[in-house]
């Protein structure tokens, strides 16, 4: 095992490549541009010209009309005084912060239980990744159940402590966000643990012995030798559970629906919550936006520093 | 009951293909006179119709279109899937569905497009915005028909009111309250846009075996000084919630809904009940009068009410309540009228208080020596024509036919679905006080009569939503019950700007008259 | 390596640790699914972790075989979600797979296409709720709207980076030599990619192809709104599954949690080498 740290071979460039290979490779690539253009031309466009408008459904009309409803950048200027968008922004940040950090060390706490043979680890590794398997709509309707205040978390808890436990976890706004968090934290550890154990196992074994032989213990070892190794590794996991707590939105709309209140609101659900109940779609399609341009930002970054 | 549903819509599809003009065979049976209506069970004759009703205009209108080759082969019907067994499953047994009805007597199908319970208004917003076309009715809540007139997307149905004159106004068996009924539940700015289907009066239930048990009512007495007795004020049903709140042993005191979305029909009756004869929430000039002693005092109580709820009170919508309630877990709740209709049902095995519920008057507040209770009308599906219909008379036709006093008294008696009872007609309808028990029918009757609209002007959806979001916030203890007003009222006075204060004004002066003024002596 | 008794206790305390938290909800799940109405309760003093009277009903009554009277009917039986389910990711896999493999593929050997990597990347990055308005409109316009097809499409898309980025590290990685004989030989390029290529590829197309399928199976807000009501999902579907007689239909919602956990077990088990790199963008081998 090992990580592509070294391309194998440097993409060819159009220079070096005979005419009929570059035809057919344009051809090759044509479906993939078709659907990337398909699916960002017009939602661009649409939403540029919609976010300069108080277009919405209930306005009467339909929407290439919406320039009857012109309003200039107001919209984003709201966007910047609304407190409920910023506090989703917030929240979205603060799940992310509290859950990768988590699903991460324990991910690589239980892969380094993993790294050598000892029984059961077949079966023990089966069944640790299997909250990854289950549709993450269907985990929020168990954690729903799980979390009621008479539900099986609370009798689990009653029962290791002796007395009745009445936790009223999504009823309390705090509670609520912990409970969300905790179902992201049960679902998604497993990919952290599978991802770093890949990464683990690649560590060759002589130099980790060589380095017993020389008297290192275990954490000198790690940090040592195996880390720097899975430098990459842990990027690309970090990266991947980052990018999509980003979006977190299933098993938390079917736990709380965002609530109690705004509480467990992230920017997914909010602009769900807006777009079919509050209905203000010139509003959304500016939010929409702007974070596009944030995370195209990002994106150009990010290719920036893969390609150094 | 299930295989019965499944043999219905199997035998729905296959039968009515071919319209039949001329005194058709099954119309033997009908009563003489009558030209269409149920037959094969007992008391079909009741909700048979002759030429010159609303149910019989309707039905030789939509034949006649047929005839000329003016309405669809099927017309496509937008409903929540909760309430779809009211029109396919046949009720009471040796009836047709409704479903069935329909097209055997128009030869025009009805294809129903089933919408998630508490999805309606999306789905159909998604239908009027990407003009998708995909269905020629709309079930949608009462309070958006403000919102959907705006919007465009829905029908004007006056010239064919006038045309078909579908008399919801009669004083026998029409609307509660007359021609101001009608207004209320069908109309916006003065013309028809819906057709009521549903009567979703928020009624209370208690249960009558805790209430009547001779220990509980010695305990009660020596606790409270008084009698235990279903409440007849706030102060009293926090008393005897509080009494049987019990959560250690699955009882809680009262399980009306707090939740996002629902929960302030609950604060609505405290509020509206704040003042003789009604706490209105705008002045006549459309300024909100919810930061207020009243507000505060209601949203305080609205809050303080939690301790005898479930902890997961915030978090349940309706299926959790009903499951907790057919449970035998709450001593009182506040739900659709429907409940005992469901729960106290020989046939639901899973529920365990059968034959233990009681109907009851929403608790009030004294004012002198009268006591204003009031209830709140709240979701309530209305059917209404898509402006995408191609053939939106037939649409409107069905609707006429399906929300008339013999076809909806019919079909609200059917237990397969959700559309409750609101008509004179119904009311006083035997098979629908059998399902729906004579003990809880009257008091419904009542419950109406002292029932205030929600908001139903264009914003409604706005409106709610701050007020919700405020609330939610005052019941999580984010905001005392003071800056939830101070913040709902702010947010209102935006909403009102942006809507058009005169807009506004108009609608809530319509609306007005339609408030209750009954107060009940002490 | 030996280690100490005392690293064993701990590591093996740890991980039954991990187990139970892990199989807590799972547990429950599977339980559920095997509970009569009566214990379907969440709350309540008499909660039960194994069912007292285990029973088929709940799987009967997704498929409209209960007799159990409790329920008001299905108007849906959950046949039809779960064709579509299969459909729409089905076949947006088939997309995903044949645009993204074409494209890894040019981008591989010929050099073509250099903006897709970085286009690929921000359409993975770019939350889908931002955009389903307009997306609404277009499936509206297109008749796409409440259809697999639809479906489809829409999942080839957003999974499209997935198939790419995954196939491109294949192709980079496997040896051209074969490939050149062949042009040697005369083979046209496209064929020497059709038959010679591909085939050579097969293990890791397939394990790709069961990744993307599990990825397209697991969504829930497309489907939401993009289906209403002909082609609803698995997950779209569970939610009305709740009932005025019961309240939520709990055992039913877990029943059909099973089903639905099946074809994604299944598949892992079946990709299980090859997991690791699909789940890392293809950036990890194993």
């Amino acid at each position: 095992m090992s990580v592509t740290d070294t391309p194998p071979a440097p993409p060819p460039t159009a220079a070096s490549v005979p005419a009929d290979a570059v035809r057919l490779g344009h051809w090759l690539t044509l479906p993939a541009q078709i659907l990337i253009l398909f699916i960002a031309v017009f939602p661009i466009l649409m939403q540029l010209y919609i976010s300069l408008t108080d277009w919405s459904p209930l306005s009467g009309r339909p929407w290439p009309r919406a320039w009857e409803l012109w309003n200039g950048f107001a919209n984003y200027a709201d966007l910047m005084s609304d407190r409920r968008l910023w506090s989703a922004v917030g929240r979205t940040a603060l799940v992310m912060i509290v859950c990768v950090p988590v699903q991460f060390f324990l991910g690589l706490g239980l892969a380094m239980l993993f790294v050598d043979d000892f029984r059961g680890k077949r079966l023990f590794y089966s069944i640790l990744i299997m909250p990854m398997m289950v549709v993450p709509a269907v985990a929020g309707y168990m954690f729903f159940m799980l979390f009621q205040s008479g539900g099986p978390i609370n009798d689990i808890f009653g029962t290791l402590i002796g007395r009745p436990v009445v936790i009223a976890w999504l009823s309390d706004p705090t509670l609520a966000l912990v409970a969300v968090m905790i179902a992201d934290i049960w679902q998604w550890t497993p990919l952290m643990f599978l991802i770093l154990l890949a990464g683990l196992v690649g560590v060759p074994d002589d130099q980790m012995k060589a380095a017993t032989l020389l008297g290192a213990n275990a954490w000198q070892r790690f940090r040592t030798i195996a880390l720097p190794r899975m430098k990459t590794i842990i990027i690309i996991a970090l990266a991947i559970r980052v990018i999509e707590n980003f979006k977190i939105f299933d098993t938390l709309y079917i736990m709380t629906s965002g609530g109690p209140g705004v509480a467990t609101e992230t920017i997914s659900v909010y602009i769900y919550k807006v777009t079919t109940q509050d209905l203000i779609w010139g509003y959304v399609a500016a939010i929409a936006l702007v974070i596009l341009i944030v995370l195209s930002v990002v994106a150009v970054l990010a290719m920036r520093r893969m390609a150094r | 009951m299930l295989s019965a549903g499944a043999k219905a819509a199997i035998y729905g599809s296959a039968i009515g293909i071919a319209p039949r003009w001329i005194r058709p065979a099954w119309a033997a049976e009908l009563a003489p006179g009558m030209i269409g209506g149920p037959t094969g069970f007992d008391g079909a004759e009741r909700y048979q119709y002759g030429p010159d009703t609303p149910e019989g205009r309707a039905v030789e209108a939509a034949r006649a279109l047929k005839a000329s080759g003016q309405a669809p082969e099927r017309i496509l019907m937008g409903l929540s899937d909760g309430s779809i067994g009211q029109l396919t499953q046949p009720f009471p047994d040796g009836a047709p569905s409704i479903k069935e009805l329909w097209e055997r007597e128009t030869g025009i199908m009805i294809d129903i497009v089933g919408l998630p319970n508490g999805q309606e208004f999306t789905r159909v917003m998604q239908d009027i915005s990407t003009r998708a076309g995909g269905m020629d009715i709309y079930s949608v809540e009462w309070n958006r028909l403000g919102d959907l007139a705006e919007s465009g997307g829905i029908m004007n149905l006056d010239d064919f009111v006038a045309e078909h004159r579908p008399e919801w106004d009669d004083p026998v068996d029409g609307y509660v309250n007359g021609a101001q009924g009608v207004a209320l539940l069908n109309e916006y700015r003065g013309s028809s846009y819906g057709v009521s289907l549903d009567g979703d009066f928020q009624t209370w239930v208690y249960r009558t075996d805790l209430f009547g048990d001779d220990a509980e009512q010695n305990a009660f007495r020596d606790q409270f000084g008084y009698d235990l007795a279903p409440p007849r004020t706030w102060a009293q049903l926090n008393d005897i919630a509080g009494f049987f709140h019990r959560p250690d042993q699955g009882l809680i005191g009262s399980s009306d809904l707090r939740n996002q979305g629902w929960g302030y029909t609950n604060w609505y009756q405290r509020y509206c009940s704040m003042a003789a004869p009604n706490q209105f929430l705008f002045d006549d000039d459309a300024t909100p009068l919810v930061n207020s002693e009243a507000g505060f005092l209601a949203t305080q109580d609205y809050v303080a009410s939690l301790g005898h709820h479930s902890a997961d009170a915030i978090s349940w919508g309706w299926p959790e309540q009903y499951g907790n309630f057919a449970q035998g877990g709450a001593a009182m709740t506040c739900a659709f009228s429907n409940l005992p209709k469901f729960l106290d049902n020989p046939a639901n095995e899973g529920s365990q208080v059968t034959g233990l519920i009681g109907s009851m008057l929403p608790p009030g507040t004294q004012h002198g020596d009268g006591i204003v209770s009031r209830s709140v009308l709240w979701f309530s599906l209305t059917g209404m024509v898509s402006s995408q219909s191609q053939h939106p008379e037939v649409a409107y036709l069905l609707l006429q036919w399906l929300g008339s006093a013999r076809i909806y008294s019919w079909m609200t008696a059917n237990p397969g679905g959700y559309l409750d009872p609101f008509r004179l007609s119904c009311f006083a309808d035997p098979l629908v006080r059998q399902t729906y028990h004579a003990y809880h029918m009257d008091n419904v009757r009542e419950t109406v009569a002292r029932t205030v609209p929600t908001i139903n002007y264009p914003g409604a959806t706005a409106f709610h939503n701050a007020l919700d979001e405020n609330l939610m916030a005052a019941l999580t203890g984010a905001k005392t019950a003071e800056q939830a007003m101070a913040d709902t009222e702010t947010t209102w006075n935006q909403i009102v700007r942006r809507t058009g204060q005169d807009k506004i004004a108009e609608a809530i002066k319509s609306n007005k008259p339609a408030w209750p003024t009954v107060v009940d002596p002490a | 390596m030996t280690r100490s008794p005392v690293f064993e206790t701990f590591r093996y305390a740890a991980i039954l640790l991990a187990l139970a938290i892990t199989l807590v909800p799972i547990i429950w799940m599977t339980s559920m699914a095997f509970k009569p109405v009566s214990e379907w309760q969440a709350t309540g003093a008499d909660l039960t972790w194994i069912p007292k009277r285990p029973t088929f009903e709940n799987f009967r009554y997704l498929f409209g075989q209960s007799e159990t009277t409790l329920i008001v009917a299905l108007e849906r039986t959950a046949t039809k979600p779960i064709l579509a389910s299969l459909l729409s990711a089905g076949f947006g896999t088939l997309i995903a797979m044949g645009a993204g493999t074409a494209a890894a593929y040019g981008l591989s050997r010929f050099g073509s296409g250099g903006n897709l990597p970085l286009a690929l990347i921000q359409l993975r990055l770019f939350p889908p709720m931002a955009v389903m308005i307009p997306v609404m409109m277009m499936w509206a316009f297109l008749s796409l709207m409440d259809t697999w097809w639809g479906l489809a499409l829409i999942y080839g898309i957003v999974t499209l980076p997935f198939a790419f980025w995954l196939m491109k590290t294949f192709f980079d990685e496997m040896p051209r030599e074969i490939e050149e004989a062949a042009l040697v030989e005369g083979c046209t390029r496209l064929r020497v990619f059709l038959k010679i290529t591909l085939p050579m590829m097969r293990a890791p197309l397939a394990s790709a192809t069961l990744f993307v399928f599990i990825l397209n199976w697991s969504d829930y807000l497309i489907a939401l709104l993009l289906t209403t009501r002909q082609w609803v999902t698995i997950p779209v579907y569970m939610s009305s599954l709740a009932s005025s007689m019961t309240g939520q239909l709990y055992g039913a919602k877990a029943a059909l949690g099973l089903i639905a956990a099946v074809p994604p077990v299944i598949l892992g088990i079946m990709i299980q080498r090859h997991l690791v790199r699909g789940l890392t963008f293809g950036a990890l081998k194993q």
